[in-house]
């Protein structure tokens, strides 16, 4: 029982579910969210809303699906004072994030050579499951990883100093303690450093097929038929263990703080507590690992155009976390509030003149970055004034799944899928072909109709939209 | 009851449903199925033993660590295992034995990633039919 607001807004009143203590909103069209009843996503929102200091609204953005305790595509933030940290409300992949990257080449010049570039790519950037890195890191250079984030990658020869302005958080979570993250955690990690991973990341070089707003375009480096390159991934075992660690510490002090949750994968803790300070230290530091590792990659993105191409000259238009929590400044019933804002499969969408934003940015607003589904397009959009009003400055990741994994392989053979995109003008390397099936376009939603209400709503506003030519997926 | 494990699906992952003629051989059947999703588990020579021993507060907490074990051994201790025998199990202590080998990226393919276990929809059930777990696995 939606309450509608308007085309893009779909109320969940308090009365909706008990316990409740404040209003769901989702961001849907008619059509989606009539697809978002069909699992329970809204149940997942109203659970969110009963947990306790949470202020504004527990949110959904349109690519919403279910997740496990919060949904995919959710936002909500709690006062820092009288809230809460969920550790399930990050998700396990702590910092899976997107990177755009620009190219001084235009799709003609890239043709002939895409082969040859998507197949240098394959070989330089380590992809698929389990552990694959080039390199092993010590304990002590792990832990200056975990503390320092993508300044530890610059300062290691993997790109150049004023990358960092171009990351969210300039690639360094204020806050991050190596100590805080379990030995267990750095185990998974230590050999996973630089590499993609499998699953729904992938590295895709694209090409810029629409602009729809010139001078944002132009202020983001971006112009009509111009080579792109698009990395997913995040922060590989390590982030996944942090989570599991910290979701197991949560469970057993909830009862210490007289909490208590109707879907124990919502285990919380207060803001201040011991453990959720904790937590947050520990969080931080596997946000910072996943923004070296999509640092190192670019820098073997670069050598690979060197190589293949002759110029490695590749700018980052952006680097945006899509799975995380972070202590920001938003209005709530009128006054400035500091507040943690848990963004689980959701983006932050910073207006101009922000000040989290580096001076190059505060003109324009902050590059949103949207990947479609495998061979469909992705999106750059940029953060506007009503998010910071509605969404506590968030808007949404992706396409968000349609589809179970199960039955996208039964549809679909590998060798069909791979030909299909072939077709379309894609290449694809893989390692794990029955993975691709997993991710085959239309197990998703589609993303062109999750962006415009997010364009409609005025959440956030399209500025190009990006082609794939290449994809590279673990 | 008879032993053995389904697939159970889920938008974005993917569950587990395991049975057996008592919770232990649940507990087995669950450890088989996560491994199943990895690699291929016929692959893997049972020439190694790991003993494992778990506390938790509850039946479903143990199940969860019990099978993030499973997951650690291979990610952060490179060992695969195959074979799985709950030597004691109450709601709130596991003792395991474990065998399988050291990973070997060449003899033991990868077909997928697991990231974690998770409490969604968690149910951890014994009755006079035998043992029936269900957990989803966040992919």
């Amino acid at each position: 029982m939606f309450q509608k607001i308007d085309n893009y807004r779909w109320l969940i009143p308090k009365s909706y579910k008990q316990g409740m203590r404040i209003e769901g909103l989702v961001y849907a069209d008619e059509e989606m969210i009539k697809h978002i009843e069909k699992d329970q996503t809204k149940d997942q929102v109203a659970n969110v809303a009963t947990l306790p200091g949470l202020v504004g609204r527990s949110l959904a953005m349109p690519d919403a699906h279910q997740g496990y305790g919060f949904c995919i595509g959710g936002v909500a933030a709690a006062d820092i004072n009288e809230g809460i940290v969920s550790a399930g409300g990050v998700g396990f992949d702590i910092n899976c994030g997107v990177r755009l990257l620009t190219t001084p080449y235009v799709e003609s010049e890239v043709k002939s050579k895409l082969e040859q570039l998507l197949n240098q790519l394959f070989r330089d950037i380590p992809c698929g499951t389990g552990k694959s890195g080039m390199l092993e890191v010590t304990k002590t250079e792990l832990e200056n990883v975990l503390n320092n984030g993508a300044s530890w990658a610059v300062e290691h020869g993997y790109g150049k100093p004023e990358d960092l302005t171009h990351i969210e958080e300039y690639g360094k979570i204020p806050g991050a303690d190596a100590q805080r993250v379990s030995k267990r955690a750095k185990e998974r990690g230590h050999d996973q450093l630089g590499t993609l991973g499998s699953g729904n990341h992938f590295l895709e070089v694209q090409i810029i097929t629409e602009i729809y707003d010139e001078e944002t375009a132009r202020n983001f480096g971006i112009y009509k038929n111009q080579i792109a390159v698009l990395i997913h991934s995040g922060s590989r075992g390590l982030g996944h263990q942090v989570c599991t660690d910290y979701l197991d510490t949560m469970q057993d002090a909830m009862k210490k703080y007289g909490i208590s949750v109707i879907d124990r994968q919502l285990a919380c803790v207060p803001i201040k507590s011991k453990e959720g300070q904790d937590y947050l230290s520990a969080m931080a530091a596997a946000a910072n690992f996943a923004f070296a590792n999509r640092q190192m990659i670019t820098h073997w993105t670069r050598e690979a155009f060197q190589r293949i191409l002759g110029n490695g000259d590749l700018k980052i238009v952006y680097d945006v976390c899509h799975n995380i929590a972070k202590f920001e400044e938003h209005e709530v019933e009128g006054k400035k509030k500091r507040v943690l804002v848990h963004r689980k499969g959701a983006t932050r969408a910073f207006p101009k003149n922000h000040t989290a934003l580096p001076k190059v940015l505060q003109e324009y607003g902050q590059p949103v970055l949207i990947p479609g589904s495998m061979g469909t397009c992705s999106y750059v959009l940029v953060g506007t004034e009503q998010a910071m009003i509605e969404t506590f400055g968030s808007c949404c990741h992706g396409a968000g799944r349609a589809m179970s994994r199960h039955a996208a392989k039964r549809d679909t053979s590998p060798d069909e899928l791979i030909k299909e995109l072939k077709n379309k003008g894609i290449l694809v390397r893989t390692q794990s072909k029955s993975g691709l099936t997993e991710e085959k376009p239309d197990a998703y939603k589609n993303v062109s109709e999750v962006v415009e209400v997010v364009h409609n709503a005025g959440i956030a506003k399209k500025v190009a939209k990006l082609l794939p030519i290449a994809v590279m997926k673990g | 009851m008879k032993t053995g494990f389904i697939i159970l699906e889920h938008p974005a992952d993917i569950g587990i449903e395991a049975y057996g003629k008592n919770l232990k051989e649940a507990f087995e059947q669950s450890a088989v199925a996560l491994i199943s999703f990895i690699l291929d588990a016929s692959k893997i020579d049972s020439t190694e033993l790991k003993s494992i021993e778990i506390f938790a507060s509850d039946h479903e907490q143990l199940l969860v660590k019990w099978l993030s074990e499973i997951l650690f051994l291979y990610d952060g201790e490179n060992f695969v295992t195959n074979s799985f025998e709950i030597e004691k199990l109450t709601s709130k202590y596991l003792k395991a034995k474990v065998k399988g080998e050291k990973f070997n990226n060449c003899k033991h393919p990868t077909k997928l990633d697991v990231k974690a276990i998770t409490y969604h929809q968690i149910i951890v059930e014994e009755n006079e039919h035998g043992g029936l777990i269900r957990v989803y696995l966040d992919i």
